[in-house]
């Protein structure tokens, strides 16, 4: 089996769980390639030719001809139309030839694809089913075929058989296909079965065989074509390999391996002998192969995947610059981030804005969704594709980021803006040590010699209260606990001196003993430096401990904003009570039932007409429904975006 | 650790075995009667029925198997039908020639890979990224031994720069190789390019950029490694695909390794000749994958430490 069915088959397999597109979306999705029309089309043409052979061939494929023989292509010199391609050393018109060979090499082909998918279909099957000690044989035993150097004894076996037929290459082409298929629909099963327990939730023998089939199959139905497919690519490659080195079938019957070795002898004063048949082959395999990655697109959209470049927008500015000493570090103004989705948008951020001071802690608090890590991501440039702010500006002591070129952005990072993220673990790179990549940290930031940067990574490292420092330089990331690693990711963040440092749910990956303190440290090193900094979280009690402000979020958009210990002691909207009231508290009784928010958050590729959270509001008024109410002054320094605050509802309201 | 040597040998062995079993049996019930076939059509019995004394045909077929086994437990391959020359020297030298096609095959294969691959996945949907998926579909359908018969046509016999046949010199490298590299790169550049965009998306570079590492730093240094892991593998996924390759440009080269020693010893029913072809091409097959294993244990701490 080919390197590539095999590998685009482990794809597939990963593609389990994606949802199989049917009817006209498959139809579309074909059809968004133009490679895979091209193929769909040459497959066609093939097929014909190979389908229609004796009708369209002028000639019968093995009469003679002694009296012309070698007659050149009607383009070259002496051709003529009586062969259009010419004749071969025994004076049979080559472009007969070809036709038939088309018709042998595509019929043992797809016979070979057909016998390997149903072993494999069965087999699969089976194994997945029956699980247990059939599934362990099963599969054990193509992984020791896949070990097993199978071409070997291919060419072994049809070396040896004299009288060779269709049927002995199909078999030997065909019969060691099963595996890559087997596993494809093995993969399946088990993710139908996986899907029943948490949908069902019933044990195993209550649901039998014939509901699993009618899952199944239809899901396996959809990956098997896109193998075969691949499979007949190769099969079509080795059947005329094999056919090349004189094991194919036997003279004088007509094949594209065996045209071009015959061709091969006459290379000199012949050459288009043997580079005719060879055109035709690429011509078959590379239309199989487009249409092999068409229909891969049908199956798994993702498998195709588009543009990963980062995408900047050009915006107008619209602001006047308050270049000013009383210009905060980070000043954020009507901030919109937009992930283009297919043919919706999904708005994460929409018209967001903040102040933070230098040396303050500013606590973004909501739900996952709410938009809080897409605003740190945006601050700092690192936005993944095709995510994009369409709007705002993101002012640093004055300089948009927004705007400023990739570069110039990179050398802010680090020194000026640095992040850590929410699981250490992964934010490490897993093959390089914990030292090697402090070290580079430092030697960038700092410019610094190595000798120079090693003994400052010890420091960094003994700064975040790591004791051992020598011997955690030494060790790789998956060697070192979770608060170890994060510890790790702050000492690098803050190698730089950075005036910003945004902290995305630092601790939400790590044990309850560690969070506090792993945030001690966080805290700690920021005040040293007095470096500002954004805490995101959605856990409001942390905020409340650590940061100077809060800000809080709800589908984009800040509904409650002020000093910390103001909108915590007394939270003017509807959601941040919400929030309080979901926090367990000294004076709740035991027993008593914490508070749930009841509800999700809405969709957000549709804009609501009203207030975002009018659905789950408790205090909910009808002008909540029409309106999106805006910020508005609750208090000192306090803001909230209620229509139970804004001006005109602010009597009426029952307050 | 010893327990994990121990088993790899065993299963290696096992491999090995099977195949060398399997052949044997296969030549000795498909292949005909190789004393007839060294004899002209119409020989008196007698003579034939000497010859396969002479070679041992005579014997039932377990027997056989026996002294096969007994003999390859002492190292010793047989003798060839053909002139009784023997098959451990004929396969001895003809090793050397194939390991180092190979040998050279791979790190060529590789290094373009790598480099074509990162450069198609820095820009995706760029301009070096669609003419190298372009490639990668034109050589994916390119076979082999067309492609060596063209490339000699062209480089032989028209231009005249390179040897069309035979192992004289470096320059007859040239061509073999460039056949086995251009039927070899497609799926390796595919996935060096699929694996260093996952690689891209991964957290721990996003990480890398938010430290302010430089862009180059992130995607060499960062980047590569965990990029080319996937390469390594590969590799011994495609030993099969490599030897099957050597076959075919062996044959259309005239090139003096183990795969022209195969196939003309199948042309000919030379059965010890075939069966130390096949032993050697096993042996090889199972050492690379061996091999591969080692360099990713050594290329990846999380395997090397954990193995520990």
């Amino acid at each position: 089996m080919s390197g590539l069915a095999t590998t685009r088959a482990d794809e597939l397999t990963a593609a389990a769980a994606a949802p199989p597109a049917r009817g006209r979306v498959a139809l579309r999705r074909l059809g968004r390639r133009k490679g895979s029309i091209v193929g769909i089309a040459g497959l066609a043409v093939v097929a014909s030719v190979a389908a229609f052979a004796p009708l369209i061939s002028p000639y019968e494929p093995l009469a003679q001809d002694i009296t012309n023989t070698l007659a050149p292509p009607v383009w070259a010199e002496g051709g003529s139309l009586e062969h259009v391609l010419g004749t071969d050393s025994l004076g049979r018109d080559v472009a007969t030839r070809l036709a038939y060979g088309a018709r042998n090499s595509l019929a043992i082909s797809v016979a070979a694809a057909l016998i390997g998918s149903l072993l494999g279909l069965i087999t699969g099957l089976v194994a997945g089913f029956f699980g247990g000690w059939v599934d362990s044989v099963l599969m054990r035993l193509g992984d020791m075929q896949l070990a097993f150097p199978f071409i070997l004894l291919a060419v072994v076996i049809l070396g040896v058989i004299a009288e060779r037929t269709v049927l002995h290459l199909i078999l030997v082409l065909g019969v060691p296909g099963w595996i890559v298929y087997a596993r494809v629909v093995r993969s399946r099963v088990l993710a139908e079965r996986e899907k029943e327990y948490v949908t069902a939730a019933r044990a195993v023998g209550a649901s039998g065989p014939r509901t699993l089939f009618r899952y199944v199959l239809p899901s396996v139905w959809q990956v098997i074509p896109v193998i075969a497919m691949l499979d007949l690519g190769f099969l079509v490659i080795v059947e005329s390999t094999l056919s090349f080195l004189g094991f194919g079938l036997t003279p004088p019957t007509p094949s594209w391996g065996s045209t071009l070795a015959e061709g091969r002898q006459f290379l000199v004063v012949s050459p288009w002998l043997p580079v005719l048949p060879g055109l035709a082959i690429m011509f078959t395999v590379l239309s199989i192969n487009l249409t092999a990655d068409g229909l891969a697109d049908v199956v798994d959209p993702r498998l195709t995947k588009g543009s990963f470049r980062r995408q900047m927008l050009r915006l107008p500015s619209r602001y006047n610059r308050d270049r000013g000493d009383d210009q905060p570090l980070l000043r954020v103004r009507d901030l919109a981030v937009e992930f283009p989705l297919g043919e919706r948008v999904v708005r994460a951020v929409r018209g967001i804005s903040f102040d933070l001071e230098r040396g303050q802690t500013v606590g973004i608090v909501g739900e996952s969704g709410s938009g809080k890590s897409v605003t740190a991501l945006a601050i700092i440039q690192l936005l993944d594709a095709p995510g994009r702010v369409t709007g705002g500006e993101i002012l640093l002591d004055g300089q948009d980021l927004t705007r400023i070129d990739r570069k110039a952005m990179a050398a802010l990072r680090g020194r000026r803006i640095g992040m850590i993220f929410q699981n250490p673990a992964s934010s490490l790179n897993p093959v390089l040590t914990i030292g090697f990549q402090l070290t580079e940290t430092i030697r960038t930031q700092l410019r610094l010699p190595q000798e120079k940067a090693e003994s400052m990574a010890r420091d960094a490292l003994l700064s975040v209260g790591i004791g051992n420092a020598e011997h955690i330089l030494r060790r790789y990331p998956f060697e070192l606990s979770g608060g170890m690693n994060q510890r790790v990711m702050i000492a690098m963040a803050m190698a730089g001196r950075p005036d910003l440092l945004i902290a995305d749910e630092p601790t939400t990956a790590l044990d309850v003993t560690t969070q506090a303190q792993v945030l001690e440290q966080l805290r700690d090193v920021t005040r040293a430096s007095d470096t500002s900094l954004i805490l995101i979280t959605h856990d409001i009690a942390l905020v409340a401990e650590y940061a100077d402000a809060i800000l809080v979020m709800y589908a984009g958009q800040v509904c409650e904003a002020g000093p910390a210990e103001t909108v915590i002691r007394d939270p003017k909207h509807p959601y941040t009570r919400a929030l309080l009231d979901s926090l367990p508290r000294a004076d709740t009784p035991s027993g008593a039932r914490l508070q749930a928010i009841p509800g999700e958050l809405p969709d957000p590729t549709i804009v609501p007409r009203g207030c975002p959270f009018a659905p789950r509001c408790p205090c909910v008024l009808d002008i909540s429904w029409e309106i999106n109410p805006e910020l508005v002054e609750v208090g000192p320094g306090q803001t909230a975006a209620c229509h139970l605050w804004t001006p005109d509802e602010a009597r009426g309201a029952a307050r | 650790m010893l327990g994990q040597a121990l088993r790899r040998t065993a299963q290696m062995t096992l491999v090995v075995f099977g195949v060398v079993t399997l052949v044997f049996f296969v030549l000795r019930l498909a292949a005909g009667d190789p004393a007839r076939l060294l004899n002209q059509p119409g020989t008196p019995e007698t003579i034939v029925q000497q010859v396969r004394e002479r070679l041992g045909t005579d014997r039932p077929l377990l027997v056989q198997y026996g002294h096969y086994l007994a003999d390859l437990a002492r190292g010793d391959l047989g003798v060839s039908f053909h002139g009784g020359q023997s098959v451990r020297d004929a396969v001895l030298e003809a090793l050397p020639n194939t390991a180092a096609l190979a040998l050279v095959t791979i790190v060529v294969a590789s290094t373009i890979a790598l480099a074509l691959g990162i450069a198609a996945a820095l820009r995706p949907n760029g301009l070096v990224d669609r003419s190298v998926l372009v490639y990668v579909a034109v050589a994916q359908a390119t076979p082999a031994f067309w492609l060596a018969v063209v490339l000699v046509l062209v480089f032989s016999i028209n231009l005249r720069w390179l040897p069309a046949i035979d192992l004289t010199g470096p320059k007859s490298f040239v061509l073999p190789v460039a056949t086995l590299v251009i039927t070899l790169t497609p799926v390796l550049i595919r996935t060096v390019r699929q694996s260093f965009l996952e690689t891209l998306s991964e957290d721990h570079v996003r990480a890398a950029r938010a430290r302010g590492l430089p862009e180059r730093r992130v995607l060499l240094v960062h980047g590569l490694k965990a990029a080319a892991l996937p390469l390594v593998t590969l590799i011994g996924l495609q030993a099969g695909f490599i030897l099957a390759g050597s076959y075919v440009v062996e044959f259309v080269f005239n090139w003096p390794g183990i795969g022209k020693l195969t196939l003309d010893a199948l042309a000919s029913r030379n059965f010890p000749m075939i069966q130390g072809g096949v032993l050697v091409a096993a042996v090889a097959f199972v050492l690379v994958n061996f091999v591969v294993d080692l360099v990713y244990a050594a290329l990846d701490p999380r395997i090397r430490l954990r193995a520990s």
